[in-house]
């Protein structure tokens, strides 16, 4: 269970590692988010903005006193489905603190260079490079262009 | 310590104080600007970093309650369907606004006499068209004259920004309906302007622009105004505007960034904290005079808050078009098929549509106006289905006035300087929801003609809350309004409200050119009928 600042033990990190494996699975040669190393970043991220923290805090400690999960040995001990049906039990029961976790691992886990090459992102700052500007092509306007005027006129 | 009198003191340098600070200042009033945010460094905003999209969730976050920084202050907003979204800073919310920029129509000004509702405006589109066209100068528009759901306008400045291949789709879309559509005006640099770099196209302009675009005010209005002589004195909180024994505004009373406590004196003062921040200073604004909170004998300062709720529906399609992301977010498509009222419909006045793209890849994941992408077992299939492959329509409802949705000072909560925070009350009203519910039925169709294969809707966005109006309407009944047509405080002869706070209605499209041309107007006034508040 983690310290009342947020700082997670080993056991709430081993947790963490298989439920970010769990949110965002492994796909072609990427692993799954927890396997991949993101836990340093996320508890970064997390002792910088208290809303991640204590999201973080409240679902690990929701994870560990799950009565069922202990009766089985752990979340650990679980099976894969099992594991998501403790997941799911405790983003029902702890939605905005759920929505916050989900929130920080998709953003650690989308903003990985590896993640980038994978779907086709161009990775890093997007300035100053930015992409091309075309003109404005008016060809487009052809159709519209021959509707009349309908603006609703007022008194005035 | 107090500091001596100047003309004209301007509370907030958004896009209606930058506007009026330089009006005013070309017509030689001697001006202080108290803002209290801090000037931005446009090479730092986020797209400069390779984090931007976790700083666009938290230290630049829409809402000021998520970004809880110093300058900040916290919104309460536990009993509203929408959150209020700003920033605060010079240029205040223009530096996180997408700068889509229409205009509204004649016909927002006159909804009691055309439709029966709300109240007329004591101005007229035509009253404000020669400001319109200033502010376009001055913003940067790029657009093209010829819109037919709208009064004949100037040529704009700079021609429109590309639609993209996206944007050309849904245009298709609209054409096969025979419904309008038009290229966005938007204050966005299509090519270099004033000084300012053309846009580059990279995507998140809700996040600062490190190429200056984006027209805000901090690198528009306010570097004219500078010269001209305007002091604009950053990381000043004002908690009272302050009157003489006669009621009289004379000045505000400010926290400095050490929380020490100043005075600014003046001969007349203009509020343009926008429409939360106003009517807060307002309400907080109290004295022997004013009871109630500066102007505020009508007791209407605060009552008819005014948003526009959105509606948003996300259309996917598989065909393999460059990115969705690729371009400005929101700057591409306007449509005004169904802004006016129609007697077979079951509501009255009507909506807008804005074309919006897609995102970098979190904000697909964490979901831009619809779920997060699904957790676990088809997490990556149903990403792979958003990410650059979807386009939205904004469904943006006319907000009608209603007494019950306003602005109190909370009780118990409390800005970094210890002055009680605004809390907002606000409900979407029956007539609303049915509006909302007839333009998604019509976003679906678009995007179903532009060849989306699915689509989904949000059907109010909470997090929507862009649009702050109404909470010291103006009007020419002392009674029933809290300033006049030209902005002046019925009961405070040298007290100015520029911001939306002063709209009557809220038309159906983004306010901020309305705000804009309302405020050099309000200036022109001042600058022509009260030369004795020039010392
Ligand atoms: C994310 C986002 C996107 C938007 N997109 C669009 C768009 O595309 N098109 C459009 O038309 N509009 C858009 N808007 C709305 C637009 O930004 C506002 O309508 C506009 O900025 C309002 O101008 P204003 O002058 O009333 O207030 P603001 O621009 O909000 O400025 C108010 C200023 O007052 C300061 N202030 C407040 N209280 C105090 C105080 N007590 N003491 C000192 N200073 C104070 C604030 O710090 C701030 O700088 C958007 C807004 C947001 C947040
Ligand atoms: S899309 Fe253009 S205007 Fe928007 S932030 Fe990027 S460069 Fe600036």
């Amino acid at each position: 269970m983690p310290t009342k600042q947020g700082a997670l033990t080993d056991s709430d990190r081993r947790n963490m590692r298989v439920v970010m494996d769990r949110l965002i699975p492994p796909v072609d040669d990427l692993p799954g988010a927890g396997t991949m190393g993101l836990l340093d970043e996320i508890e970064r991220i997390a002792s910088e903005h208290d809303r991640y923290r204590k999201s973080l805090v409240r679902f690990l400690d929701a994870l560990t006193m799950d009565m069922s999960v202990e009766a089985e040995g752990g979340f650990l001990a679980l099976s894969g489905e099992q594991q998501d049906e403790a997941i799911r039990e405790i983003e029902e029961s702890l939605s905005k603190e759920f929505a916050n976790v989900l929130e920080v691992v998709y953003i650690s886990y989308y903003s990985r260079p590896e993640v980038h090459a994978r779907i086709g992102w161009r990775t890093g700052p997007l300035q100053p490079l930015g992409f091309t500007l075309p003109p404005f092509d008016e060809s487009i306007l052809d159709t519209v262009r021959k509707r009349e005027p309908f603006w609703r006129q007022a008194p005035d | 310590m107090a500091t001596g009198p100047v003309d004209i003191l301007i509370i907030g340098t958004g896009a209606s104080g930058a506007a009026a600070a330089w009006r005013l200042s070309e017509a030689g009033f001697k001006i202080v600007c108290l803002e209290q945010g801090a000037w931005q460094r446009p090479e730092q905003y986020p797209a400069a970093h390779a984090n931007w999209e976790l700083q666009g969730a938290t230290t630049f976050a829409f809402d000021p309650n998520i970004r809880g920084l110093p300058e900040d202050y916290p919104v309460n907003n536990t009993e509203s369907d929408i959150a209020p979204l700003m920033f605060n800073a010079v240029g205040g919310s223009t530096i996180h606004w997408t700068a889509h920029t229409p205009r509204f129509h004649p016909s927002d000004f006159r909804v009691r006499s055309l439709d029966g509702v709300a109240d007329d405006w004591p101005i007229s589109y035509f009253d404000l068209e020669k400001y319109f066209d200033l502010n376009d100068d001055w913003m940067g528009c790029s657009g093209i004259a010829g819109d037919p759901a709208n009064p004949p306008r100037s040529p704009r400045p700079m021609p429109p920004l590309p639609l993209g291949p996206d944007g050309e789709r849904i245009a298709r879309g609209f054409d096969k309906l025979g419904w309008h559509w038009w290229p966005s005006d938007s204050y966005i640099n299509s090519q270099p302007y004033r000084g300012r770099n053309a846009c580059n196209n990279c995507g998140p302009n809700g996040l600062g622009c490190y190429q200056k675009a984006k027209g805000s005010t901090d690198v528009t209005y306010l570097p004219e105004a500078i010269k001209n002589g305007v002091e604009v004195r950053t990381n000043a909180r004002v908690f009272k505007i302050t009157v003489d024994q006669d009621g009289r505004a004379n000045g505000a009373s400010y926290y400095d960034e050490e929380g020490i406590e100043h005075h600014q004196s003046a001969r007349g003062v203009i509020v343009a904290a926008n429409g939360i921040g106003t009517p807060r200073l307002m309400l907080l604004s109290k004295s022997k005079r004013h009871p109630d909170g500066i102007a505020n004998s009508s007791g209407l300062v605060g009552k008819n808050l005014m948003f526009h709720p959105y509606a948003m529906v996300t259309g996917f399609f598989d065909d393999p078009q460059p990115s969705t992301y690729q371009g400005a977010l929101g700057n591409i498509i306007i449509s005004q098929q169904f802004y006016e009222t129609n007697a077979r419909r079951d509501f009255v006045r009507g909506y807008s549509y804005q074309m919006n793209r897609s995102s970098g890849p979190a904000k697909t994941a964490t979901g831009l106006a619809i779920s997060p992408v699904k957790w676990g077992e088809g997490h990556h299939e149903e990403f792979a289905e958003r990410f650059g492959k979807s386009s939205l329509l904004a469904v943006i409802s006319e907000d009608l006035p209603e007494e019950r949705n306003r602005v109190e000072l909370d009780r118990a909560i409390k800005d970094s300087n210890g002055i009680p925070a605004p809390k907002v009350f606000y409900r979407v009203s029956n007539n609303t929801r049915r509006l909302l519910d007839h333009g998604i039925r019509n976003a679906e169709r678009v995007l179903l003609a532009a060849g989306a294969h699915r689509t989904e809707a949000n059907p109010m966005l909470r997090a929507g809350g862009w649009h702050l109006m109404g909470t010291a309407r103006m009007g020419d009944d002392p009674e029933r309004s809290v300033v006049d047509g030209n902005c002046q405080a019925h009961d405070v002869d040298n007290l100015f409200v520029i911001d939306g706070s002063v709209f009557v209605t809220s038309g159906a499209v983004n306010p901020t050119p309305t705000i804009q041309a309302i405020a050099l107007r309000a200036a022109d006034y001042i600058c022509r009928e009260r030369t004795d508040l020039k010392g």
